[in-house]
């Protein structure tokens, strides 16, 4: 084909490659958003000091409570707690990429619960999807999960529940300007925005089943195509649209929660004794107030007033 | 089974926009690796050099990092399509540079005598390039062009990370209510092999009638 075709050297075809990755990168760092945005939204300098107080005042279980052969004793032979969750939650369980530790709600529990068994807390997390939590906790590839794991009777079915741990609820977020969407039922005949894999996807049709949906993978992600009009609201869980609204002044808040979710911690569905020893923990750390700490620590950052009462463990269907 | 059972229309919208989805994007895609191909083997430097630059930037990187970039950088210098458009779009980009690279390697097999025997009797070179050499070259290839369409099939997957509910999304919403990952995404791998199957008995078929006895 030489009369159609000149072939361009090896060298030359790879400095143009490199040239236009070079462009294309380029692309990508003129695309990266507002700079001043703070990494970790809402966390507080020296949060992880206060963490490291909390962790260092926290209790440890008896060995009477660990008996021989059982999930506690495994975990604290192995000297880490594994469990299933997100590195990506802001608040909830965000890795802090200077430190390389995981903080947020969840994660900070998990550590409490590795120092009750282990002594110390050293937590191992697999990052896991929200489709593959029951797959991992039926393997048993993980002890437990912490990951925002809202408790609902069909998910009963396949994993065991300890908690509820936290409640929170789904809110509505608007751009800044917008005045005609004051509460969840206003999102009728409206394009909304969620968290693919959220319990907005299944919530929203039963307060507003004429909204259109609209899912992206994560939160920044959805936050962005909130304020760059790929629809008119975005609905998410309370804390992290607060968080969002507070690192993102093109947005805003409306009305209050909407819905009441459970989070509970995954367990094995079999292992009703790990079960047991996860919600006597809760109990423990619900009564001496490390559970507000935590909360005041982490969420409470972007929450205005103070630490909700903890909800009563086995409170919920399911748990 | 009640699982997969009670969710069908979920599910099958699922199924017929990753249909659509695939179909749109192997036209754009198909169309897209022509020109490119043609770009690349052109007797102007200048087109050659824009071939090989649209091949090497989209093959090296990540059709995700693509995605992100194209439905939400875009937007801000006010380029803005509704997702399922932007997702097509870019998804025939790059697929478009792997159908480019198999078609050029297609071209190549058609002697080097039947492109100098059509500038002999007076074709032009898109003249030569649309009687001799694509049909010829096309035919060569049809084989790797079935399996771009089959990756491309499997990469329509990815539209679910901007928004666009496809078989993979529409699985995760199922499955959120359903909490029973492994029979819900067999069920959709399934479905994905299905489709891949019948990629592959028709590029199969294509190849048998339109096969070069040499």
């Amino acid at each position: 084909m030489s009369i159609l075709h000149n072939s361009l050297t090896r060298r030359r075809s790879l400095a143009l490659a490199a040239g236009a990755l070079a462009v294309a990168l380029g692309a990508t760092a003129c695309g990266g958003g507002d700079p001043s945005t703070p990494a970790l939204p809402g966390k507080p300098a020296g949060g992880g000091d206060l963490i490291q107080a909390i962790l260092d005042a926290a209790p440890v279980a008896t060995d009477a409570e660990i008996p021989a052969g059982s999930t506690m004793e495994a975990i604290r032979k192995r000297g880490q707690l594994i469990i299933g969750g997100s590195l990506d939650a802001p608040l909830l369980a965000q890795q802090n990429p200077v430190t390389g530790q995981v903080e947020g709600f969840d994660a900070d529990l998990a550590k409490l619960l590795a120092k009750y068994i282990t002594g110390k807390p050293e937590v191992k997390t697999v990052t896991i999807g929200t489709q593959t939590r029951e797959a991992m906790l039926q393997a048993k590839s993980v002890d437990a999960v912490f990951q925002t794991y809202t408790i609902t009777p069909q998910r009963a079915t396949q994993v065991a529940f300890a908690g509820p741990y936290l409640t929170s609820g789904l809110a509505v977020a608007v751009r800044k300007d917008d005045t005609s969407i004051k509460s969840a039922k206003d999102l009728n005949g409206k394009t909304v925005i969620v968290g693919a894999n959220t319990p907005a996807v299944t919530a929203l049709p039963e307060v507003a089943p004429d909204a259109k949906q609209v899912a992206f993978a994560t939160d920044p992600q959805a936050i962005q195509a909130l304020l760059q009009n790929r629809g008119d609201a975005y609905v998410q869980d309370f804390t992290l649209l607060a968080s969002g609204a507070k690192a993102n002044p093109g947005m805003k808040v409306v009305g209050e929660p909407f819905t009441s979710e459970p989070y509970g911690i995954g367990i094995n569905r079999e292992d009703a004794q790990f079960k047991e020893f996860v919600n006597n923990w809760l109990k423990k750390i619900q009564a001496d107030g490390t559970w507000a700490k935590v909360w005041k620590a982490t969420l409470g950052s972007v929450v205005e007033g103070d630490a909700p009462t903890p909800p009563v463990i086995g409170s919920v269907e399911g748990s | 089974m009640d699982a997969l059972t009670a969710h069908l229309s979920v599910l099958g919208h699922g199924l017929v926009t990753t249909v659509q989805l695939t179909v749109v994007t192997t036209i754009g895609a198909m169309l897209l690796g022509i020109v490119v191909a043609t770009l690349r083997i052109s007797p102007v430097p200048l087109l050659r050099t824009i071939g090989t630059l649209y091949v090497e930037v989209l093959q090296n990187l990540p059709l995700l990092a693509l995605l992100v970039l194209f439905v939400f950088a875009l937007p801000q210098i006010g380029i803005q399509f509704p997702l399922f458009t932007s997702a097509a779009i870019v998804i025939a980009a790059y697929q478009g540079a792997y159908l480019a690279e198999a078609i050029r390697a297609g071209i190549n097999t058609v002697g080097k005598g039947q492109a100098e025997a059509a500038r002999a009797i007076g074709l032009t070179f898109s003249q030569s390039l649309r009687y001799v050499i694509l049909p010829q070259g096309l035919r060569a290839v049809i084989q790797p062009i079935g399996n771009i369409c089959i990756a491309l099939l499997m990469n329509t997957s990815l539209a679910a990370a901007v928004g666009v509910v496809e078989l993979t999304q529409a699985a995760n919403n199922v499955n959120l209510v359903e909490a029973q990952p492994i029979l819900i995404f067999t069920g959709a791998g399934l479905a994905y092999m299905l489709l891949a199957l019948i990629i592959g008995q028709f590029t199969g078929l294509l190849e048998r009638r339109l096969a070069i006895v040499r």
